[in-house]
């Protein structure tokens, strides 16, 4: 690509990384030009920051070389990627909250002398750095970090990988927490970067901030890098469809039931996430007896929370929700459950199982204020055994055995476990956020039957998922959710991988491909 | 990070796991090992001072459970050991610390107190009279017991108190308002130490066994009752499995519908009140009235270190109860028998207290942090 015979600064070859029986990186080629931007494209579990982190040193990659300015090393921590001039910008800073500015980036590497930190040299180190790419870190060097905003916080860990001898910078989605202005001004610090001759690789899933600020672009889909293409030679359609298009054809499920009368219904929904602002702008959505309803979306565009909010997780600040004829809204998480609320959740490690507990004692949770499984307050453990062996002999889980505890099954055993329990509630709705999210082939294609089935069976279902095949595959109404907003419902037999992948990342459709909704203006669902 | 930082990360990582993943044969063999080993080191301290450590080690035993006077102190003692330890295990259990079990104790007892010598002239003497007098003050200790602890729960739920620190300063609260109103507005001008009224001579337990007047099978029995009670709560009832699945892993029971803030306030009154009823004991059983709370001995306090023995398990906490009641039973017969002075005898206690709360005391501290692989 390049003309001159400098060695690129960083190369991946050959790259695989799994983890038990997930495959996280398979294969992946990767080479970093010195002094240029590359941007590492992909959804959510794509495998970009797997990737970056075996370049890092926080994974071993099982297959694979790393060469770094053309010479092949052996980066098995940060310590040596640091060594080797590799410096990293984690999404979640790795800061001293209570100490300063100062002492954080010096923190580990303080210059010393009679075996005391020399703090004014530390000073004049950093200050030096600072005026060279005109940081304004060295304004606040005595401020305690717990004191500044978070696109500060930012720019304290780039001076402190540069601090370390950085020559080359890897910013894990570092716009992810930043405001407009702050992404404007973190922009501008990275040409500056460049400029001086540093390399930098910038992970994103945003489409046009890769394109305004990137040389190269590779795409990683599914653990695969799918392509390099130069920023100049490429637009955004091309970029979403090598992100999440896979072929324009998808293999749909047949399915024989109408859907029946409204099971779910929301209304002007408007809920805020932990960040403080609203992540749920006024959503509102229908899902009837008998229909899929899938919610495509990049993540952190209010999925989880929108879908928090209906099963009673996160306090909603406006708005309504129903269960067929009854107003939910105020009701507890408990009281949905019992109405009939199934839930598959985003997180089964931290929020599905309880990790160590027996399958048997996972099966009651959810279950613990249901019978037969409890009653009055008092649990009947033999039923809740039955229940947890019915679980595993239908829906397959392996080991087969209710004694073990939920942490010994592989991720694809402990989600088809989950799936299973859910659709044990007998409930009206199921709420299935990212069900096969790091599940094994087959049990992708048990769990998408198992949805199917139930959809059949005249349940209302909404699916979340940054897996476009997932959605189209399950979906008879596609609603594409951006920054908090439905932003258009689609028809899953009309549109394509890449007009989804399209409107996910902000762009706007033809009207062809749009479901003709009752209401005129806005996105209804 | 620097590399000293990052390698104590590896070998505390590795420890971790390795206490995480203990069996509870393997807990248990710990606990014994480390109650051997305390005690072997405490007999090395002895020998060091110049004492025989022949002589004390024979005396450990024997006054501890080298008599029938001896038996029964060490029962008296044990049954407050766990019935305070049964306090800490169930908050522990649900992932809430209190440290306040020696306050709530303090309040419990009282209210025990002052309960029963208010109402005693309004109720008929005799046997009658007594009962529903002892009733009514067990009852009171659990409300009052209960209410005491509510509140750093609600602070902790509604608030955000840290319920470490909030329960340790409502302890010196609780010694200092208590001893406060012993001293004066409840206090018996007649006694010579700073103490309330006597109860009533109808309020006591029948001692029934060892004919000690401080030990009575009522009290052993209730303690047991406790125990039970408390043990098919945690593991039966819907209302047990919120609780430690809440200590568990909180985002889960959270899943599950649990009300986490609810929660912790549910915790802490069942704790508290179980503490409530350890004064009850203590009072009715043992002291006949209520002496300034500074003087009254640890019991809340070294309920930590039984219930951490215990693996915070209810059931664990009755050997853990006894191991702790065997040595405070020791430690007074040594006082008197032999020429050890009472800090060495204190400070071997503490060292054996130490040896066997730690490995325990680690696990839970590894839980927390996430040392020693993630999602656990």
């Amino acid at each position: 690509m390049t003309t001159s015979n400098v060695p690129p600064a960083v190369r991946l070859e050959g790259i695989t990384k799994r983890f038990g029986d997930v495959v996280a990186n398979d294969d992946v080629d990767f080479t970093l030009e010195k002094g240029s931007i590359h941007a590492v494209l992909g959804e959510n579990g794509s495998g970009k920051t797997t990737l970056m982190s075996v370049l890092y040193g926080l994974y071993d990659q099982d297959e694979g070389e790393i060469v770094i300015d053309g010479e092949p090393r052996a980066v098995e921590s940060p310590r040596d990627a640091m060594a080797a001039g590799v410096g990293m910008i984690h999404q979640h800073f790795q800061l001293v909250e209570t100490m300063t500015v100062l002492q954080n980036i010096v923190l580990g590497h303080e210059p010393t002398e009679n075996g005391l930190v020399d703090e004014s040299a530390a000073r004049d180190d950093v200050e030096e750095i600072c005026s060279r790419y005109d940081f304004d870190v060295d304004e606040f060097l005595d401020t305690r970090v717990e004191e500044l905003d978070l696109g500060a916080q930012q720019r304290v860990e780039i001076v402190k990988s540069l601090y370390r001898g950085a020559e080359i910078l890897i910013l894990d989605e570092p716009t992810a927490v930043l405001t407009p202005q702050e992404v404007e001004s973190l922009m501008a610090v990275m040409n500056d970067l460049r400029a001086d001759g540093r390399s930098l690789i910038f992970i994103s899933h945003k489409l046009d901030e890769a394109l305004g600020i990137a040389d190269d672009i590779t795409v990683l889909r599914d653990g695969e890098a799918i392509g390099t293409v130069r920023a100049e030679d490429t637009d955004e359609q091309e970029l979403a469809r090598m992100m999440v298009g896979r072929e324009v054809l998808f293999d749909r499920l047949s399915r024989e039931a109408e859907p029946g009368d409204p099971a779910l219904e929301v209304e002007e929904l408007w809920m805020s996430g932990d960040r403080g602002r609203d992540q749920v702008q006024g959503v509102d959505l229908t899902v009837r007896e008998g229909e899929i309803l899938g919610i495509a979306g990049v993540q952190g565009n209010g999925q989880s929370e929108l879908v928090e909010g209906i099963t009673g997780l996160r306090s909603v600040d406006d708005g309504s929700i129903r269960l067929g004829n009854e107003e939910i809204t105020d009701r507890s998480r408990r009281a949905r459950i019992e109405s009939g609320i199934a839930y598959i959740p985003e997180d089964r490690q931290t929020e599905g199982l309880v990790q160590e507990y027996s399958l048997v004692r996972n099966a009651l949770l959810g279950n613990q204020t249901v019978e037969p499984y409890a009653t009055g307050g008092r649990i009947d453990w033999s039923a809740v055994k039955d229940h947890a062996e019915e679980i595993i002999e239908e829906f397959d889980v392996q080991p087969p055995t209710v004694e073990n505890d939920a942490e010994s099954l592989s991720g694809g055993n402990q989600q088809k476990f989950i799936v299973g329990r859910e659709i044990g509630h007998d409930p009206d709705v199921m709420i299935a956020a990212h069900p096969t999210r790091g599940v094994d082939i087959g049990s992708i294609e048990f769990i998408h039957n198992r949805l199917i089935e139930l959809r059949e069976e005249g349940l209302a279902i909404l699916v979340v998922s940054s897996k476009l095949e997932e959605i189209q595959k399950l979906s008879d109404r596609i609603a594409v959710m951006y920054e908090g907003e439905f932003v258009d419902v689609v028809d899953p037999e009309r549109v394509t991988e890449e007009e989804l992948g399209l409107l996910m990342t902000g762009g706007s459709l033809e009207d062809d491909v749009t479901e003709e909704t009752e209401t005129d203006t806005e996105a209804q669902a | 990070m620097s590399s000293g930082v990052g390698r104590l990360r590896t070998g505390l990582d590795r420890a971790a796991a390795k206490m995480l993943d203990a069996t509870v044969l393997e807990r248990i063999g710990i606990a014994i090992g480390s109650t051997a080993l305390a005690l072997l080191i405490g007999l090395v301290i002895v020998a060091a001072s110049g004492y025989d450590p022949i002589q004390f080690a024979n005396q450990l035993v024997v006054g501890s459970f080298g008599s029938e006077r001896a038996i029964a102190r060490t029962l008296r003692y044990s049954t407050l050991f766990v019935l305070a330890g049964v306090s800490v295990a169930i908050a522990f259990r649900a992932g809430v610390f209190n440290i306040g079990v020696q306050g709530q104790f303090i309040v419990g007892g009282f209210a025990t107190v002052v309960s029963i010598v208010s109402l005693a002239p309004y109720l008929p003497d005799g046997t009658i009279g007594g009962v529903a007098l002892m009733v009514i003050g067990t009852i009171a200790a659990i409300v009052a017991g209960g209410l005491y602890a509510a509140l750093p729960g609600v602070l902790k739920a509604y608030g955000g108190a840290n319920e470490i620190i909030t329960t340790i300063m409502l302890n010196f609260i609780a010694i200092g308002f208590v001893g406060w109103l012993v001293a004066g507005r409840f206090g018996d001008p007649e006694a010579t130490a700073t103490r309330t009224e006597r109860m009533p001579d109808t309020v006591g337990f029948p001692s029934v066994v060892f004919d000690d007047p401080n030990l009575s099978i009522v009290g052993i029995l209730v303690t047991v009752v406790v125990v039970v009670v408390v043990a098919a709560v945690m593991t039966r009832t819907s209302f047990g499995y919120d609780m430690v699945t809440s200590g568990y892993q909180e985002s889960a029971a959270t899943y599950s519908g649990v009300d986490a803030k609810r929660m912790i306030v549910s915790t802490m009154t069942f704790s508290g009140m179980v503490a409530g009823l350890g004064g009850a004991i203590f009072a009715i059983m043992i002291q006949g009235y209520f002496t300034d709370p500074s003087g009254i001995g640890n019991y809340g306090f070294d309920a930590i270190a039984v219930s951490l023995l215990a693996a915070n398990n209810p059931l664990g906490v009755v050997p853990a109860g006894l191991l702790f009641g065997g040595l405070e039973s020791s430690s007074s017969h040594i006082q008197i028998n032999s020429d050890v002075p009472v800090q060495l005898i204190d400070g071997i206690v503490g060292l054996v207290v130490l040896f066997v709360a730690v490995p325990e005391l680690f696990r839970m501290i590894a839980r927390r942090t996430g040392l020693g692989g993630e999602s656990r």
